[in-house]
């Protein structure tokens, strides 16, 4: 489960004054739910996702992961959390099969478990053909698995993703998109979040907007998008006050 | 919680990048580099006597190119992980931070100790001295030392100022090490130069004979304490770099 609890974060501007990338946010995602993320660039979705996964330490609040708190306890939120960001940040010069052994040992995973799950992984993400090439070499697609994978290695309860499909064409999005709906049917807690909405509409099991660091609305598709059954036009209304001109 | 694989899982990372064809060429170069001034000097001045031509030695490898190395190895510890996306990877991991910069250093300081020793090995021959002997092994020690010394040293600026990592280095190496190293006060007992230069003498037996003005750039302690003190300032610098990573945070918007 993944708990958020009136999270703030300040940081300080280049003229010394306050932005206040999240402004008291709070939620929860239960295990077996996938919960979109949904708002504008800087509107400190990524923010709120680093401090979940204790890259950045909340200015007040707090939140916690599978149970364990991100301020007292960030060495188990690590242990139980799967993170995974828009960069994928993948060495070109390692294979995936590389990638993933490196990260298990980095976890502190034994050699047996690191051999069993990354031989699971590659079989699951579909990347035993390209196993042994160099990730330099593999397509943004390919290498979005391989960081998928990664963020999987540990098998953590709960995943936080920031813009997954970001680069992807639509069918590997659609492809990473299928896995992580298997990924919640084995109970997995996920937050996702993106900015093609059209994408994961019907595949979240409930949807989080924000603007301007703070939550606006919350609810199911069906509850946000009312009467006129469009997602785009409920996060407009949500953040402008009504749809686009 | 920092672990022996999470560090040897970045170590690998690193010498992986490391191995890269314009990496290897640079290191081969850098290597080549204190032959050819030895080469230089015999030619220039007919001959070149062991004194000389070991002075010269370690004025250009456990100085001048171990310096060098770590500075293109140890410097970019963190700032790489950001322009590289990786910071995050890495560091939301358990023990993460602690073991990106312990793996760095261990990939920097073998990398650079080899990229030594190759150096002396072409420096020797080109001196005409035996490779083998007392000389090779004092030098491998002198080298090993300026390694562990210096990435320890570069780790605090690469973690302060990731992103001016590489100038800041090269200023406390000026102002630690060549400046605070060579003045006669107590400030050099925290310099690694100030070891380096000490062992040199004692090791080379060179202690009697030095002029007076000179002793002063050197201590007279013995050899064991000499190691001790590098290994000590080492694992200082090392803990408050590391101590300095645990804290620090970097916005979505310091990344690339």
């Amino acid at each position: 489960m993944i708990e958020a609890d009136r999270l703030v974060k300040h940081f300080r501007s280049g003229d010394g004054g306050i932005v206040r990338a999240v402004d008291d946010i709070s939620f929860t995602v239960t295990s077996g739910e996938m919960v979109g993320l949904l708002g504008a660039n800087g509107v400190g979705k990524t923010t709120t996702m680093r401090m979940l996964a204790t890259l950045l330490k909340p200015t007040s609040g707090t939140a916690r992961i599978a149970g364990h708190d991100i301020i007292r306890e960030p060495l188990a939120v690590r242990r139980h959390l799967g993170y995974l960001s828009a960069t994928t940040g993948v060495p070109d010069r390692l294979t995936p099969r590389e990638v993933l052994v490196s990260y298990g040992r980095l976890h502190g995973l034994d050699e047996p478990t690191i051999n069993t799950r990354v031989t699971e992984l590659l079989a699951a993400l579909g990347l035993e053909t390209c196993a042994t090439r160099p990730c330099g070499r593999l397509s943004t697609g390919q290498r979005q698995r391989v960081s998928l994978g990664r963020a999987l290695v540990h098998d953590p309860p709960a995943l936080v993703l920031d813009e997954p499909t970001s680069g992807l064409d639509v069918r590997g999005a659609r492809d990473l998109l299928e896995h992580l709906e298997r990924l919640r049917g084995d109970g997995r807690a996920v937050l996702i979040s993106t900015h093609r909405l059209h994408e994961i509409e019907r595949r979240c099991d409930r949807f989080l907007i924000i603007d301007a660091g703070r939550l606006v609305a919350t609810g199911t598709r069906d509850e946000l998008a009312g009467p006129t059954g469009s997602l785009e036009d409920a996060f407009f209304a949500a953040i402008d006050g009504g749809p686009p001109p | 919680m920092i672990s022996g694989r999470g560090i040897l899982a970045v170590a690998g990372f690193q010498w992986r990048r490391l191995l890269a064809p314009q990496r290897l060429l640079l290191a081969a170069a850098g290597a080549a580099f204190p032959a050819a001034v030895v080469l230089a000097a015999r030619r220039i001045s007919g001959s070149l006597d062991r004194d000389a031509a070991v002075l010269l030695l370690y004025a250009l490898i456990p100085e001048a190119i171990c310096m060098l190395g770590l500075l293109v190895t140890m410097c970019p510890v963190v700032a790489d992980e950001l322009e590289r996306g990786t910071w995050q990877h890495v560091v939301v991991r358990p023990g993460g931070r602690w073991s990106l910069l312990a793996g760095t250093f261990l990939a920097a300081v073998s990398w650079t100790a080899l990229v030594g020793l190759f150096s002396l090995l072409l420096s020797l021959a080109a001196a005409g001295l035996p490779a083998s002997g007392r000389l090779g092994w004092i030098f491998a020690a002198l080298i090993l030392l300026s390694c562990c010394g210096r990435a320890a040293l570069f780790a605090l600026p690469a973690v302060i100022m990731p992103k001016r990592a590489l100038v800041a280095s090269v200023v406390a190496a000026i102002v630690v090490e060549y400046l605070a190293g060579f003045l006669p006060a107590v400030v050099n007992q925290l310099t690694v130069s100030l070891r380096l230069r000490s062992l040199l003498v004692e090791w080379m037996g060179w202690r009697r004979q030095l002029p007076p003005e000179l002793q002063l750039l050197v201590d007279d302690q013995s050899a064991g304490i000499q190691v001790l003190a590098v290994f000590s300032l080492a694992i200082t610098l090392l803990t408050a770099a590391g101590l300095i990573l645990s804290w620090r945070q970097f916005p979505p918007s310091e990344e690339v």
